[in-house]
This record gives structure tokens, C-alpha cells and sequence, in this order.
């Protein structure tokens, strides 16, 4: 029985990020006509269709841009970055691209380096639709992109996210480092890491964002717009971003997209996936927490280091474990709830008229690249950056206006 | 036929004025709302305008946060160190001028207010006493967090450095004092004889001709992401760094030449360190520029730290290591980064140091640095 499950669309007002629909289940795919030999629609295998196509994509500044982009044909609609591919390890998918564009365009998904690519389509021919089966891989965080012409097609927004989720174990990984494990392990059940009075211990597997980070020359892609066949060395060499988005949003928009804003209470550790599919080395920033850099391009990590900021490379593939403490150089005891500590500053509203409260406790996570905080070569700061934020203390009282 | 839009987001109603505080930050000052009883109190004014001097006598024009209580090397490029014994309360009374300003303590992580990011509490205006008390001791930062993209590449950043709860904290620049690191035995902190920092930076000479506000997005409480209010001429996208700074020092694009204790008397020690064979070297090393700067040391080193956190030390750092690093290993850092390396020369000689600088974009090599450590 094939069953479309649209609860795998992210209900979120104004969510940036959308999962992609999948149908589960046995029943033969009525879709493929390509002349791979892969089988699809097999017993236990979970389906995802994929359009290649064109849009124009508004920058935070209301210009709009011609892009390539990926269509979920289950909703019609193209979204930028494409949507999510969800799977569990070991997973049957079965992936169909059909190539709605004018030339070849192609589907990767990359794995470790020096193992062998979780997928790659090869050439997809303009009209041709083409259908893949692989086996979902280890547990952790991937980029898919159409590697061809590279890094034009990529960056001209043919890119997005697949997300592996481990069939056991309380990490996000398959086969976890012991410094990863005793890290997870340790959540909510240490001094160090104690857990919110509400909450289970430990990491819970759907306390996850994806921070896809891409960048945008609205030049080329004009180019592109125009039919002109863009030279890869030309991009690599003159690209000079004028947007810069995290899961195709920026600046306030970004701050406020909550498949993008980090929420939470003190004592609910939530990972963090980022990648890059531009072409702007980031180094992302996050305050009030060092984060703990788990995962490297599909490698778990063996010395898992606790930072506060950390390179993002075109093509990376980084894992952060944000641990939710309390932030740590609060002046003060550190065993007084806060609503004791810092009462005038949770009950400030700043700004009179124009204000906003202070409470609940709110941060930024920004790159630290500071161009790319700007849009239109300025505007700061409407570029990579989004929320941090802090709903409630570790004894389950909430701090005021979190309700929301 | 039209294409789709695929529109930038949504504004709910209800978030209208939390959009506006994105973009134009509320002003406060005074004192801290919840104080509490400091156990040292600092000061830092800005801004101060100031002149770099470079080799062929030319200068470029800097902004720099000033430390009023020193009346002698309080007005510096990178703005002064500032050096706090782990656990202190700190209040730090913040002065503007100007224009609003606001501190961040980068790596330290207080409650909103006293993190210094106006768009998640206010921008300063007049003076404010910012309240924290660092917990872990090591390499941090501090700078001004409006139009940070201009206002930090202008040169409103210093070094703060943490130093262990030990006797003699705060120490002096330059050695020999102590600092954390993975040592069971003597309760995680290590001394050190000579202390270097290498603070690598760029400067884009266009850029230093800019005001405050450029190239900033008009207020709008009614709709804040109006396009009409979008700057459109503006080019803090575009990083073309003509000069290259370690720690203060600086040197033109097409000036090789090393960079020696004999360039400035302030911070040319830090910069060439030289010690005894036997002794013990901490290099405190900070990427405050906007290019992927890559370091190279002709001696080994151990990394000890980052980002302020001591590798190894219980509880929070248990889940990593300190490492060994080769002599010619290099090693690159994005902006912000802190390595804090551990050098112990076995004999004497001079050994090289290299920084090159990579853009963010394009990849390519834009100058190499070139210092030293002499060991006699």
C-alpha cells in the first residue's frame, strides 16, 4: 500500500526548510521511466520525486532572482535549498530526478572522503526522468547538489539536505566515536549537564536543525536567466556574494524561521547540521554556549573539541551539539535560578514603544565572516545569522513571554 | 509563462517590532540592571580615532576602543589586552561617544544584556556597566557589535584574556605567568616563561574611509524590511585587504618583509618572541581579520586550547584532547578562532613563523607574513 504521509511537510508557518514527501511501502513507482535498472517501489523502500526546474527566488532586499531549483513533485511547489530527504539507516530510497531544464543536469550525494559517493546520477538529459535506489548510509548529515559544470549548477541553487537518523543508540551516528558516545551519554545525567525538570535525559533524536548555508551572485545568475553557459573557472574566480542565506533565508527572516532558530530551555541539547553549498568559507559564531563540533564531512569526530566558533568550507558537512547549558559567565551564583539572579533584566522591555521584551533570552548565532552579514553590500545585518534562544531555566519554570 | 516566486519569508504581524529591533536596535545606558558586588571593575571608551603607521610612513585610519585609566598605552592598535583572573565579577563601565557603540566579550557568555549585541537588548548609548564572571580560563576577545562588519574590521577589537585563579593574576603581557591546560597533576594550569600573540588581520584601505552608519538600512517601525529601505551602492560584501596586520604591526600588499620585536616597541615581543632554550613558549593565536589565515611554525608545538576552553581539562573538555603539531604543520583558522599553543625548544636557534592570508571567496593566497621565534 502506497501512502503519501504529508505529515512529513514541516508545520511551521513561514518554515524555510520542507521534508521532503515520501511514500513508504510496497507497489510499483508509476513514474519510472528511465532506463536504470534499479528497482523502486520495493517492500520496505521509501520513495522521494524530485523535478529539476527554474524560479525566481526573492533576496531579503525584495530583488529577485533567477535560480535553478528542485521541485517536490508531491507538492508542485520549488523551494530553495531543495527539500529535505529524510531516511533511517539502511533505508530503502528510491530517488526519482526528472530534468525539467534545458541542459544536463546531475544529482550527488557525497559521503566520507575516500569512500564511495552515497549516490550519483551521472548525466540526467533535459525532459529525462531517472530513478535511482540506494541504501540509506551511516547515520549523520549530507549535501546533495547536481555536480555538473561545478560549482555552477550547485550554486546556481540545485542543492539541499539528507538527513540520516541511526536505527539505535542515543548519538545521531551509526557508529559513534567513544568521545561522542560518553558525550551523549553524559547528557542530562552529569552536574554538568543537567537535564531540564521536564525533559528526558539525553538528546532527543527530532532536537535537530539543518543550517544550510548558501550565497548568491545575482550576476551569474542572470547569466544563467539569459542562456549564457556560465565558465566554472569564471565563477570561482569573480563570484562575489551580495546574499548570503542560511536554508535560503537571511537577516530577520533568518532570526525568525523556526526550521532555522535554535529553541529551547536550559537543559535540552539540540544538534545542529550545517553545510555549505556556496562558495564562502564561513566560520560560524554562536554565543552563550560553546558547541561541541561532532562530525566533520561524515566522519565522526574522535577529539571532539568545545568551541565557539568553527570553519564551514564549501561542501562541509558539520555537526554541532549545542549542550543548552545555562550560559556559564553569568555573574552570580550559578545555582540560582535566574528569575533570582537577573529579575530587572527579564522583566526590561528596552525601547519604549518600539521595544521588545528582554525575556525569554534570546542570541545570535552569526558568521563571523562579517561580509556575510550584509545584503547589498551592507544592510547589516541581514545576512547569515539567526537565534539563539532560551525559553525556560533548568527547574521547568519558563522565563516570562515564552509562552508564545 | 511567469515563473514561481519563491518569496525571501514572512513578517507576522506580531513580530513586526522584533523585525524593526533587527535592524535598528533600541538605545539604553546607565547602570546594569541586576548588579552585583564586582571584584574588579574595568573601563573602555570608544570610539578613538587613531592613525596606523605603516613602514613607508603612510597612515590609515583606525578606530580603536581606549582604556581611559592608561594614560600611556591606553590608545593602541589592536585596542588594549584586557586581563581578568578567572572567576572575577567583572562590571565594565562602557563609554560611547559619538554614536551608539556596544562591547561583545567574545567566547564569555553572559545573559543578553551584558553580551553586547544590540538587536538582542540595546546599543549604548552614553555608558553602561556590562556584568560577567568568566568561568574557564584562556584565549578570548572583545569588540564592538554594531555594524560589526565595518566596526571590527575598522579596528574596535583587543585581546581579554583569562588568566588561572592563581597568585600573580592578572599577568603581563609578554610572560611568564601561568595558564590552563590538561595537567591532572598540578590541578590543570601550567606556567609559561614568555607569552607571544599573534592577532592576524587585514585591512581593505576603502573600507577605512567609511562613517559609522554606512551603508546601513533606514529605520522603519511600520515595515522594517520595506525594500525601499534597503542600501543598494554599498560594498561590505566585497573584502579587498591592501594591508596585512599581526598584532598591530603592519605591512603594504607588496612589503615582504618580516615582521620583527624591532617594528613597534609595544608589541614587537609578542610578535618575534624570544626566549631560552629549556624555557616555555604560549602563543595565543587569533584570526581577527576576514580571510582564512593559515600559520606554519618551524618548531613543534602543542595545541592546548581554543576558543578559551583547555583541551582535556574536566568536565566540559573531557571529550577532547591537546595535540601534538609537527614543525611545518600548518594548521588554518576562520574569523574568531583561537588556538593557545604550548612551545618547549629543546636548543637554541631561529625558528620561522608563517601567516598566510587565503580570500574567503576565490581561495587565493593574498600575502604571506613572515615572523619568528628566536631561541637562545
Amino acid at each position: 500500500m502506497k501512502e503519501i504521509k504529508r505529515r512529513d511537510f514541516l508545520k511551521l508557518a513561514g518554515a524555510t526548510l520542507v521534508l521532503a514527501a515520501c511514500s513508504r511501502g510496497g507497489g510499483g513507482s508509476t513514474e519510472d521511466q528511465s532506463g536504470d535498472q534499479s528497482p523502486t517501489g520495493q517492500p520496505g523502500a521509501v520513495s522521494f520525486n524530485f523535478r529539476i526546474t527554474e524560479a525566481l527566488v526573492e533576496m531579503i532586499d525584495g530583488t529577485l532572482v533567477y535560480s535553478w531549483v528542485f521541485e517536490d513533485t508531491a507538492s508542485g511547489q520549488p523551494v530553495l535549498p531543495g527539500p529535505v530527504i529524510q531516511a533511517e539507516e539502511g533505508e530503502l530510497i528510491s530517488l526519482t530526478i526528472e530534468n525539467g531544464l534545458r541542459e544536463n543536469h546531475s544529482f550527488l550525494v557525497p559521503s566520507a572522503p575516500g569512500s564511495p559517493d552515497v549516490v550519483d546520477f551521472g548525466m540526467i538529459a533535459p525532459g529525462e526522468k531517472v530513478t535511482k535506489s540506494f541504501t540509506a548510509p551511516s547515520a549523520g548529515t549530507y549535501l546533495y547538489f547536481d555536480p555538473l559544470n561545478a560549482p555552477v549548477n550547485r550554486v546556481l541553487g540545485l542543492h539541499g539536505a539528507m538527513v540520516v537518523l541511526p536505527k539505535t543508540g542515543n548519538t545521531p551516528y551509526s557508529v559513534p566515536t567513544p568521545a561522542v558516545q560518553q558525550l551523549f551519554n553524559d547528557l542530562g545525567t552529569t552536574d554538568h549537564f543537567p537535564k531540564h525538570a521536564l525533559s528526558p535525559a539525553g538528546w532527543q533524536r527530532d532536537r535537530f536543525r539543518i543550517w544550510l548555508m548558501s550565497q548568491v551572485d545575482p550576476a551569474f545568475n542572470a547569466l544563467a536567466q539569459s542562456g549564457v553557459i556560465i565558465n566554472p573557472a569564471d565563477m570561482r574566480d569573480n563570484f562575489l556574494p551580495r546574499y548570503f542565506t542560511i536554508n535560503g533565508k537571511s537577516g530577520a527572516f533568518s532570526s525568525h524561521d523556526h526550521s532555522v532558530v535554535l529553541s529551547g530551555r536550559i537543559g535540552q541539547p539540540m544538534l545542529v547540521r550545517i553545510l555549505n553549498a556556496g562558495l564562502f568559507t564561513h566560520s560560524n559564531h554562536l554565543h552563550a554556549n560553546h558547541f561541541y563540533v561532532t562530525s566533520v564531512n561524515n566522519v565522526v569526530r574522535e577529539n571532539v573539541f568545545n568551541i565557539d566558533s568553527f570553519t564551514i568550507s564549501p561542501l562541509d558537512r558539520v555537526d554541532w551539539l549545542v549542550p543548552y547549558i545555562r550560559p556559564p559567565d553569568i555573574a552570580g551564583d550559578p545555582d540560582t535560578p535566574l528569575r533570582e539572579l537577573i529579575p530587572n533584566e527579564l522583566a526590561l522591555v528596552i525601547g519604549g514603544d518600539i521595544g521588545v521584551p528582554q525575556s525569554p533570552l534570546v542570541f545570535p548565532m552569526h558568521c563571523h565572516v562579517e561580509q556575510s552579514q550584509t545584503a547589498a553590500g551592507g544592510n547589516y545585518p541581514q545576512g547569515t545569522v539567526t537565534h539563539f534562544e532560551f525559553l525556560g531555566d533548568i527547574d521547568g519554570v519558563d522565563f516570562p513571554n515564552a509562552g508564545g | 509563462m511567469a515563473l514561481p516566486v519563491i518569496p525571501r519569508g514572512e513578517m507576522p504581524p506580531d513580530e513586526t517590532l522584533a523585525f524593526h529591533k533587527h535592524v535598528c536596535p533600541p538605545d539604553f545606558g546607565g547602570p546594569n540592571p541586576d548588579p552585583l558586588n564586582p571584584d574588579l571593575i574595568l573601563s573602555r571608551n570608544l570610539l578613538i580615532s587613531i592613525d596606523l603607521l605603516l613602514p613607508e610612513n603612510a597612515r590609515v585610519p583606525m578606530w580603536i576602543i581606549e582604556d581611559p585609566d592608561d594614560p600611556v598605552n591606553g590608545r593602541v592598535f589592536p585596542s588594549k589586552t584586557i586581563r581578568i583572573p578567572r572567576g572575577a565579577l567583572v562590571n565594565a563601565l562602557v563609554g560611547c561617544e559619538g554614536g551608539t557603540h556596544t562591547i561583545h566579550w567574545h567566547g564569555i557568555e553572559p545573559t543578553p544584556m551584558n553580551d553586547g549585541v544590540g538587536k538582542h537588548s540595546f546599543e549604548v548609548d552614553g555608558n553602561f556597566v556590562y556584568q560577567f564572571q568568566p568561568r574557564e580560563a584562556g584565549t578570548y576577545f572583545y569588540h564592538c557589535h554594531k555594524n560589526t562588519v565595518l566596526h571590527f574590521e575598522m579596528g574596535l577589537y583587543g585581546l581579554l584574556i583569562i588568566d588561572p585563579d592563581v597568585p600573580g593574576a592578572p599577568f603581563t603581557d609578554g610572560g611568564p605567568g601561568f595558564c590552563a591546560a590538561f595537567s591532572p597533576a598540578t590541578n590543570h594550569v601550567i606556567p609559561y616563561d614568555v607569552e607571544a600573540f599573534w592577532v592576524a588581520d587585514e585591512i581593505d584601505s576603502r573600507w577605512h574611509t567609511l562613517g559609522h552608519d554606512d551603508f546601513m538600512q533606514e529605520c522603519d517601525p511600520e515595515n522594517p524590511v520595506d525594500p525601499a529601505n534597503f542600501t543598494q551602492d554599498g560594498f561590505l560584501n566585497d573584502f579587498r585587504p591592501d594591508i596585512f596586520v599581526v598584532t598591530g604591526i603592519p605591512r603594504r600588499v607588496n612589503n615582504p618583509s618580516p615582521f620583527s620585536a624591532a617594528d613597534d616597541p609595544l608589541f614587537g615581543p609578542l610578535v618575534a618572541p624570544a626566549l631560552q632554550a629549556g624555557q616555555t613558549l604560549l602563543a595565543r593565536i587569533l584570526n581577527a581579520g576576514y580571510t582564512i589565515q593559515q600559520f606554519t611554525l618551524g618548531i613543534d608545538a602543542e595545541v592546548i586550547a581554543m576558543d578559551g576552553h583547555a583541551l582535556g581539562v574536566p568536565p566540559f573538555q573531557q571529550y577532547s584532547s591537546p595535540f601534538r603539531l609537527p614543525a611545518g604543520t600548518p594548521f588554518r583558522l576562520t574569523t574568531a578562532m583561537r588556538h593557545d599553543l604550548i612551545i618547549t625548544p629543546a636548543s637554541p636557534g631561529i625558528f620561522p613563523v608563517t601567516i598566510e592570508y587565503f580570500h574567503s571567496v576565490s581561495g587565493r593566497r593574498l600575502f604571506t607574513a613572515r615572523t619568528a621565534i628566536t631561541v637562545i
